[in-house]
């Protein structure tokens, strides 16, 4: 849109892009925050900000399709903050795929140069406008009887070209007006002036549309321009007359119909809302027969959204306005993510590197030297620490995302569920939170499915009608821990040991703990489901959702008890960008174990080990372990001068690997592997030592679970 | 010596292209996200003219330019010019801010060259 | 090193088109050099468990970890241990960036379209659909390389990736 710019704003509109889909995250928990009946002005002016400041944006970027679209939200919301239509559960809904449609819009022309949109697109687009339309019509709770709620009269003037010649001035006409009543407004029409060669100084190409107010009758005004009626068209429009006589109105005069109707609203005959609603009429007089059926009585929907008593309304109110001081406290930049990814690489380069100076520092011996270098280390490990802490962000962003998941699950199911949320202000590593969000998600859907039963079923049971659905974040020991608790129906534990067995992944006389047959929900394939439905039971995702938590250095355990419900934990690190870890050595390559999967590191004489094949086990001071040599596992060919044993543990199973050297502790920054390395079997990351050179980091559980799954190959 | 102004708006989006449009014109540019953060950047600087969009949360448009003109704290910036952004729907406020005291109005959206016209009358 | 690196750089913007120059064995090789991002002598690769033999190691390359394979493998060519003339030629391949281990790397050589020859039927230790022709420079015969066609389609990720 922009003529004669000379400067980039393609980073201005990726602003867009990002800022609307921060926009239209607070609409949607807006929409559902009223949706519970907590009905609060401020809350209806958030909701108008939303579509306002998305419109306006949009605009300014030339995306016409965003910006027509939004406004009819707008419009709608801007009636439905001033009382003029009223809200109700249905209208929400509404407003819920509208908002979904927008996001949809901006992914759409984020990833594609077109100006328009797919068909598909278009079409959503003008159902949901319709749509949109129909609360115009019938859900105004003022103009119901299909009149405007202006109080003047209403005049439109068209001269016709020969007015001139016959000697009459229009302007006299229009000045005597006002000798009866007051010119509210004036426009006048021009859009009947020909090109330059075409005009004809001596004739009249003016219009005028009047808003005039006074208190008279149509035939008094139609005398004041008793001497020009045969020269010129006049139409007279008294006040409060129905939206049908502007559909008149705008039909009969000759310029466009927008035209007219941005001039009625410019004079403040309509306003926007009632031009919208003429516009659409004289659009769809044909569809309207076949809309009618879905339309509401409005004292069905006063009903509706009047069912909130008044103390409830009163708490919410008090609620919201603490959530929103505490909000206000705090001041934010926004940051691209990239950007701050890129600073945290390099900080990590200079921890690595002042760790590197330090070192040299110390043979210098100069004690001036040594000690301003550990000062620069502090400073650095402080710069480092407060980078770290920039990315932290708190899960309640996350968590407020799944009401909409539980409102659509909960009405797609005929379930009810209350949802409770604490801790949503426990903060993580962004990467975390957002990687998260899916295993959470699918865990979320699992709960609604298959935990929570039917009101009646619960009923039966003796529980309440409404399932209770809990979701938990805190802190504990250098990690955080996210739980997704239901008061459902529980695991069945014998049905998952017989599906187990049958599986052939256990034997029948194995004795397993609660926690163990659990665990085997996350197997591949492993689905207990009877019934599948479209919402979860296809035996894929559990297995999806331990390796997502997995890959993010985190474990899930599942803890229920039949009839009573679930409970689902998840821990994870606070951060994948810093590892504190082990560092050992295999022939002339270094690796890292996460330091706290380690257990013991003891040197082994080889005599102990000698031809021990992986898949044997070692006795460790009684203790039985299995243990593997990391250098034959991998294949390296050279033979060690020594050999040391790191004992490892993760999920509560133990196992030894063979190692050269170990280095002792060391906290490191990790350099994420890219989408080539994804499937590297045993290796989960890497990061890079004091000299350069790269050290991977072990995928313990993956070791693990090797050294086991060879354990229960050797047993059967 | 460049001109100080003071860009207000809840939408970054429209920030960023204001700034760029007014700084390839050779204008110095402050941003603030809303109208309380604005009072708070009146503070102490140099603003020749102030940009100001009217629907915002926590302070709109309309309580910053009428804090502007009849707080005393702001008396400095009292004869400062104020350009209104607005959208066509915001008629009452339109009416509103002429009483306070805005000086132009720019209806969104707006080309780069109808801000820097509106700009270059009003900058003294 | 650096010199050569910014000799790179230096030519890249010429009319004719240019090629890096590098030996494995005893043939002599070209590639484009705008294919080349840069060319690494000596450094410490780390050995990554679990891939296959052509995958020699990872490097850290300003904070980008890069896989690198040994072309002296890939073409056939004996494998020999990194001496003082082994270099590594960083280049970008089907949106990958990775390392090539070559024998040693001689000079940026420019070329015009003429003076390389199409050859769809070039009979050498290399695949030939990788060649996109041949040229003679300085008296030397020297095999053009089509980068992008050294390796097939998910040939490098199943390196990395090894058969496991």
């Amino acid at each position: 849109m922009a003529s004669g710019k000379h400067f980039d704003n393609r980073e201005a509109i990726n602003t867009f892009f990002i800022e609307g889909r921060d926009i239209l995250e607070n609409m949607e928990s807006d929409l559902i925050t009223l949706e519970k009946g907590e009905m609060d002005d401020e809350i209806l002016n958030s909701i108008f900000r939303c579509a306002h400041t998305i419109k306006g944006t949009a605009g300014m970027f030339g995306f016409e399709e965003i910006e027509s679209f939004t406004h009819i939200m707008e419009s709608l919301l801007d009636d439905v903050r001033k009382k003029e239509i009223l809200i109700n559960s249905e209208m929400i809904s509404l407003l819920l795929q509208c908002k979904d449609f927008m996001g949809a819009m901006l992914d759409f022309f984020q990833n594609n140069e077109s100006t328009l949109m797919s068909d598909e697109m278009s079409g959503t687009g003008i159902m949901l406008r319709e749509r949109l339309m129909q609360y115009f019509e019938k859900g105004n709770e003022y103009g119901d009887t299909g009149k405007v709620t202006n109080q003047s009269w209403h005049i439109s003037l068209r001269f016709h070209e020969n007015v001139f010649k016959v000697g009459l001035d229009p302007q006299s006409f229009i000045s005597y007006l006002n000798k009866i009543g007051k010119i509210v407004n004036i426009v006048s029409v021009k859009d009947s002036l020909p090109s330059f060669s075409e005009y004809i100084p001596a004739d009249c190409y003016l219009g005028f549309e009047i808003k005039f107010l006074a208190d008279t009758t149509k035939e008094k005004i139609q005398d004041v321009f008793e001497y020009v009626q045969d020269d010129c068209s006049i139409r007279i429009i008294p006040p409060q007359s129905t939206i049908d006589d502007f559909v008149k109105l705008i039909q009969e005069l000759p310029e466009e119909n927008f035209k007219i109707g941005d001039m009625l609203t410019k004079i403040g005959t309509l306003t926007e809302t009632e031009l919208n609603q003429a516009l659409k009429l004289q659009k769809s007089s044909v569809a309207e027969d076949l809309e009618k059926s879905d339309i509401k009585p409005l004292g069905q929907i006063i009903m509706e959204s009047n069912m909130v008593p008044r103390q409830i309304i009163e708490a919410a109110l008090q609620k919201q306005e603490s959530i929103r001081k505490n909000s206000e406290k705090v001041h934010t930049i926004r940051v691209d993510a990239n950007k701050l990814d890129i600073l945290i690489n390099l900080i990590g380069e200079l921890v690595i590197t002042s760790s590197n100076v330090s070192q040299l520092s110390e043979k210098t011996r100069s004690n001036e030297l040594i000690e301003s270098v550990s000062e620069m280390t502090r400073l650095i490990e402080n710069i480092r620490d407060s980078t770290m802490n920039v990315r932290m962000v708190q899960i309640g962003e996350t968590f407020r995302k799944y009401e909409r998941i539980i409102r659509d699950l909960s009405k797609e199911t005929g379930k009810e569920i209350n949802l409770e949320m604490h801790g949503g202000e426990t903060e993580l590593d962004k990467t975390l939170v957002e990687k998260i969000a899916d295993p959470l998600t699918h865990l979320i859907r699992n709960a609604i499915d298959h935990g929570i039963g039917k009101p009646d079923e619960r009923a039966a049971m003796g529980k309440s009608r409404a399932g209770n659905l809990k979701l938990n974040a805190f802190h504990e020991t250098g990690g955080i821990v996210i739980e997704v608790i239901d008061d459902g129906n529980g695991l069945d534990r014998e049905k998952i040991l017989n599906k187990a067995v049958e599986k052939g992944l256990v034997s029948a006389a194995h004795q397993l703990s609660e926690t163990e047959i659990f665990q085997f929900i996350f197997e591949p394939g492993f689905s207990t489901a009877e019934k599948i439905t479209n919402i979860s039971g296809r035996g894929v995702g559990m297995d999806v959702v331990r390796n997502n938590i997995e890959l993010l250095r985190g474990t899930v355990i599942l803890k229920s008890e039949k009839g009573a419900g679930t409970t689902v934990r998840i821990h994870l690190p606070l951060t994948l960008a810093i590892i504190d870890g082990f560092l050992i050595q295999l022939g002339s390559d270094f690796y890292v174990i996460p330091l706290d999967m380690v257990v013991e590191c003891i040197e082994v004489e080889k005599a102990d080990i000698k031809g021990k094949e992986a898949g044997n086990f070692i006795n460790m001071r009684g203790e039985v372990l299995p243990f593997m040599r990391l250098r034959e596992f991998f294949n390296l060919t050279y033979e060690p001068v020594r050999e040391n044993i790191v004992v490892v543990e993760y999920a509560q199973k133990k196992a030894g690997l063979i190692v050269d050297k170990p280095h002792g502790e060391f906290q490191t920054v990790v350099k994420p592997f890219g989408r080539l390395f994804k499937s590297l079997k045993w290796v989960s990351g890497s990061t890079i030592l004091g000299n350069g050179q790269v050290a991977l980091i072990l995928d313990i559980p993956k070791l693990i679970h090797e050294l086991q799954g060879m354990e229960i190959f050797l047993n059967s | 010596m460049g001109k100080n102004i003071l860009v207000i708006d809840d939408a970054t989006a429209i920030r960023q292209v204001v700034e760029l449009t007014l700084r390839d014109s050779g204008y110095e540019v402050v941003q603030a996200a809303d109208g309380r953060d604005g009072l708070a950047k009146l503070d102490g600087q140099g603003i020749d003219l102030i940009i100001c969009d009217v629907n915002m949360p926590v302070m709109n448009g309309i309580e910053f330019l009428s804090a502007v003109k009849n707080d005393e704290a702001y008396s400095s910036y009292k004869y400062t010019p104020i350009i209104m952004l607005t959208t066509e729907s915001g008629d009452d406020m339109k009416a509103k801010g002429k009483e306070l005291g805005a000086r132009a109005w720019l209806i969104k959206p707006f080309k780069p060259d109808q801000l820097i016209e509106a700009v270059g009358k009003l900058i003294i | 090193m650096q010199q050569y690196n910014e000799n790179l750089k230096k030519k890249v913007s010429e009319e004719i088109r240019q090629y890096v120059s590098f030996r494995i064995g005893n043939e002599m090789f070209g590639i484009e050099v705008m294919k080349v991002q840069e060319v690494l002598g000596q450094v410490e690769l780390t050995a990554v468990p679990g891939t296959m033999p052509f995958m020699k190691g990872v490097i850290d390359l300003r904070g980008v970890i890069v896989p690198v394979i040994d072309l002296r493998l890939k073409f056939k060519a004996l494998e020999k241990q990194f001496d003082r003339d082994s270099v590594i030629i960083i280049a970008e391949i089907k949106g990958i960036l990775a390392g090539f281990i070559v024998d040693s790397v001689s000079d940026v050589i420019s070329l015009s379209e003429s003076e390389v020859q199409r050859t769809p039927h070039f009979s050498t230790e290399v695949e030939t659909d990788s060649v996109e022709g041949i040229a003679k420079y300085n008296d030397k015969i020297i095999i053009i390389l089509e980068v992008d066609r050294i390796f097939r389609a998910g040939e490098i990720e199943q390196m990395i990736q090894g058969n496991r």
